[in-house]
């Protein structure tokens, strides 16, 4: 859009010119984008070293103005959408410290620019340095929007990422399309976000709830045996919904387990016993708890405290850190999946939760893994195409092969756009073990070969991508 | 936003007495309320987001300027019913909520046309507040108030689970793509010219010709006979009742037209987002609509957007400040600051009523009349 290249113009000129800080009606001001660590304070757009001609990188005499592109000046900025309040607020904090370590990385080198993509180096993106907004979504849709719709409006941001709820997920990916910004997910794990609401503007690294299924499904049969009977409670609403059904589809189709009931609780539930009570007297074998987050939480530990695992062996198809951090010693024993995490043993994966604690002095979750990994293919991709036009970083990313970010290879598939990636089976540790920050034990890496449906199957059948410009 | 006095206020030429009352006399005038607030309209997104300086003290942005002329118009139409008729509805998410659905199920469906699209809604929203005016009015005061939050709660849990094949459950109501209006003007497209550097885009000016025109049915109802009947409701509803009125049916009506401008709001805001969050229909949004109306003074036409504006600026814009420092220095105050906005929110709503207890308007009214005096202009 024109317009806002000419407001984003003027507004260099006004901070070249000193007008360097703006307040709040005239009592106090404000500085968009420096990042909290010192090291970040390189990317601050305030038009630093402005003689250069920054902008030949992006060949924007090659390309039409779409979205936020061209790019103005020498800064590119990155949007960073993710939970700062509301139930996923922690998992939020360290996605966001992830992506500041991401755009350090990008400006300065170090990680996994240095090592594992080739494809950058260390001195910005395209000759630009990278700045970054962030905001809050408070896990509301309807907030992530509207803090999306201020990043690419007012600050320009040529690419956005952040999730940490499929809801806020889907939400945002079809503001993106519309705008014309890349949206590079975060954790999303409904089937729908690369589903029937899929965007070509979107990708998501992140596996779905129809492969946790295929991978948990293997495992639990070796472990427990056949011919089980199963119970369910799932959280009320789209990722609950599609978490229980692929549950029921591989439990019964790969175990060959049977299902009692599948139950909906109410999205943010904080007394499950009644639920569980029901569970424990319904005579089956197994139970599931498809709740994420607090309601995880709340759930294992409710399940845990009643006695319910004396009888029944629980699941949790969804693990994340700080769920397991609130759950404690209630999750020992009981098997899930992981987006990622620090002991997965191949070289990207250490670098990575090396670099994390060198710079923050603690273990990276797996949403940090995914959203460092995310600001960087996004980059790399930018590189790869010589230019920010979106439709050419879509066309690096679009069946794009990798292996450099620590789960093996993957593949974009351009069908969906959803990663055909390995998935990390794990199993809670007991209250003892859970200390540095090691809270499960990784039980087995189900290969994607064994993972994922064809293009006309499963959640990929419904998606349609939409046109890329 | 018009402010249709302070405009001159500012530049009143002191003891020119022709001037003041000649002002007087027109000032009250419905085109000249309507002009104003037109012209208050056109300006106030290139002051927003485009003009020097200004726009960049404000950090405004051409997509939040529309957000606020929306929820204006929904600030309007439910100070008709709280600030006019002294109903505080506390459900008015069913019909902004509803509204959107209609609309956004409508442009799925059967057609995506934004007049299409507005009259769908906005007839939903009529019709909803019909039938939900007609059980809700049966019982007054606090029980009216939690009747209607009753029914709108109903219709959020309705979206959520039950009718989710419809609404997209939690997912919200996504894939609407809104067709050019009149077949020729993409809303999202900027306008040409001189119009695009003031206006920005044709969804702006769409928007805004309907807030004008809210405005001014807002002022056509209240300066009527039927007007007046509302307000003699609020003031003692015993009192109409004696005098011969039917106050159930002027009750009834209040709120149908109140729904009606949430209705006009609700479709407005399907089509800018071109998605319906189940957010919008969540008592939160009648709780925000209520808090609006009162931050910016109830019982008086612009007070309410105002309120808006100011509601959506500290949740839009304060809530991205991620440092808050001295102006044109670079000393930081407070780290973080934006996480900080529903507090921030919080004390700004207990100043507001705390020094001006009828609202920021009702503080401008003040101002005014107190200059009025000084200046010498000889009403009331």
């Amino acid at each position: 859009m024109a317009r806002n290249n000419k407001s984003l113009n003027r507004r260099d000129v006004l901070k070249a010119a000193g007008v360097s800080t703006v307040g709040i009606a005239g009592l106090a001001g404000c500085s968009g984008g420096g990042g909290e660590q010192g090291g970040g304070d390189g990317g601050t757009g305030s038009g630093e070293g402005s003689g250069g001609d920054g902008g030949g990188g992006g060949g924007s005499e090659d390309y039409p103005a779409l979205g936020n592109f061209p790019i103005d000046g020498n800064t590119a900025t990155y949007g960073f959408n993710v939970p700062q309040s509301g139930p996923y607020a922690s998992e939020g904090q360290d996605e966001l410290r992830a992506y500041q370590l991401a755009v350090k990385h990008l400006n300065e080198g170090g990680g996994w620019v240095d090592s594992q993509f080739d494809d950058l180096s260390g001195d910005g993106v395209l000759g630009y340095q990278i700045d970054y907004v962030d905001g809050d979504t408070a896990t509301d849709a309807d907030t992530a929007r509207q803090s999306a719709s201020r990043m690419i409006q007012r600050d320009g941001a040529i690419m956005v990422s952040g999730g940490s709820s499929s809801a806020v997920a889907i939400a945002v990916q079809g503001l993106c399309q519309n705008e014309n910004v890349l949206f590079m997910a975060c954790l999303t794990h409904s089937n729908d976000t690369t589903g029937k609401d899929c965007a070509r503007y979107g990708f998501r690294e992140m596996f779905n709830a129809y492969m946790t299924g295929q991978a948990l499904a293997p495992v639990v049969k070796e472990a427990y045996g056949e011919g089980l009977k199963f119970y369910q409670l799932y959280a009320d609403y789209s990722w609950g919904q599609t978490q229980q059904a692929s549950m029921k589809k591989f439990m019964t189709e790969v175990a060959g387990w049977e299902q009692v009931k599948s139950v909906a609780t109410p999205l943010g539930t904080s007394d499950y016993q009644s639920y569980l009570s029901e569970a424990a007297n319904s005579g089956a074998d197994v139970l599931i708890l498809n709740h994420y987050g607090l309601d995880g939480a709340n759930s294992v530990q409710q399940a845990i405290d009643a006695g319910i695992d004396s009888d029944m062996e629980i699941l949790v198809p969804l693990y994340n850190r700080p769920m397991a951090e609130a759950a404690g010693g209630a999750i020992e024993g009981i098997y899930g999946t992981v987006a990622w995490d620090s002991q997965i043993d191949n070289e990207p994966s250490k670098q990575f939760t090396q670099a994390f604690r060198d710079e923050y002095d603690r273990t990276p979750s797996g949403p940090a893994q995914l959203a460092y990994a995310q600001t960087l293919q996004y980059s790399a991709a930018a590189e790869r195409a010589g230019t920010f036009y979106p439709p050419e970083v879509i066309k690096q990313l679009e069946g794009y092969e990798y292996s450099n970010i620590g789960m093996g290879s993957e593949t974009m598939r351009a069908c969906d756009h959803q990663a055909q990636r390995d998935v990390p089976v794990v199993q809670g540790l007991s209250a003892s073990e859970q200390s540095q920050g090691q809270y499960f034990k990784i039980v087995n890496i189900t290969s994607r070969d064994e993972l994922g449906y064809a293009c006309d199957e499963g959640p990929a059948a419904e998606c349609e991508l939409g046109p890329a410009k | 936003m018009s402010d249709p006095n302070t405009t001159s206020d500012g530049g009143t030429v002191v003891a020119d007495e022709s001037l003041v009352s000649r002002w007087e006399r027109i000032r009250e005038r419905e085109a000249t309320v309507v002009g104003l607030t037109a012209i208050a309209v056109a300006l106030f997104p290139w002051l927003f987001a485009r003009a020097p300086v200004v726009s960049d003290v404000l950090l405004g942005y051409q997509s939040l300027a529309t957000l606020i002329l929306i929820w204006g118009i929904f600030a309007v139409g439910f100070d008709l019913l709280l600030g006019y008729t002294g109903l505080l509805s506390f459900g008015h998410a069913a019909f902004w909520g509803g509204a959107a659905y209609a609309a956004g199920v409508v442009a799925n469906n059967v057609s995506a046309d934004p007049i299409v699209m507005v009259v769908s809604g906005t007839l939903f929203a009529v019709l909803l507040a019909w039938l939900l005016g007609f059980l809700s009015l049966r019982r007054g005061g606090i029980y009216f108030s939690i009747l209607t939050l009753a029914f709108a709660q109903m219709l959020y849990y309705m979206s959520a689970a039950p009718l989710a094949f419809l609404t997209g459950g939690e997912n919200g109501l996504t894939g609407i793509t809104v067709t050019p209006l009149f077949g020729l003007f993409h809303l999202e497209s900027d306008l040409p010219t001189f119009a695009g550097e003031l206006l920005g885009t044709w969804l702006y000016l769409f928007v805004g010709v309907f807030a004008v025109l809210a405005v001014a049915a807002a002022y056509r109802i209240l300066n009527s006979p039927y007007g007046m009947v509302f307000r003699a409701i609020r003031e003692n509803e015993q009192r109409a009742e004696f005098v011969g009125l039917n106050v159930w049916r002027y009750k009834l009506m209040a709120f149908i037209i109140s729904g009606a401008f949430a209705g006009v709001a609700g479709s407005l805001f399907t089509i800018h987002g071109s998605y319906v969050p189940l957010q919008s229909l969540y008592w939160t949004e009648s709780g925000e609509i209520v808090i609006m109306s009162v931050l910016g003074g109830t019982a008086s036409l612009f007070g309410p957007i105002i309120g808006a504006g100011l509601y959506l600026y500290v949740e839009n814009i304060v809530s991205g400040v991620q440092q808050l420092t001295v102006p044109f220095t670079d000393i930081v105050l407070v780290n973080d600051f934006g996480t900080y906005w529903h507090l921030l929110l919080g004390l700004v709503f207990v100043v507001v009523i705390w020094v001006a207890p009828r609202g920021i308007w009702g503080a401008i009214s003040d101002v005014r009349e107190f200059v009025w005096d000084r200046v010498g202009g000889d009403r009331r």
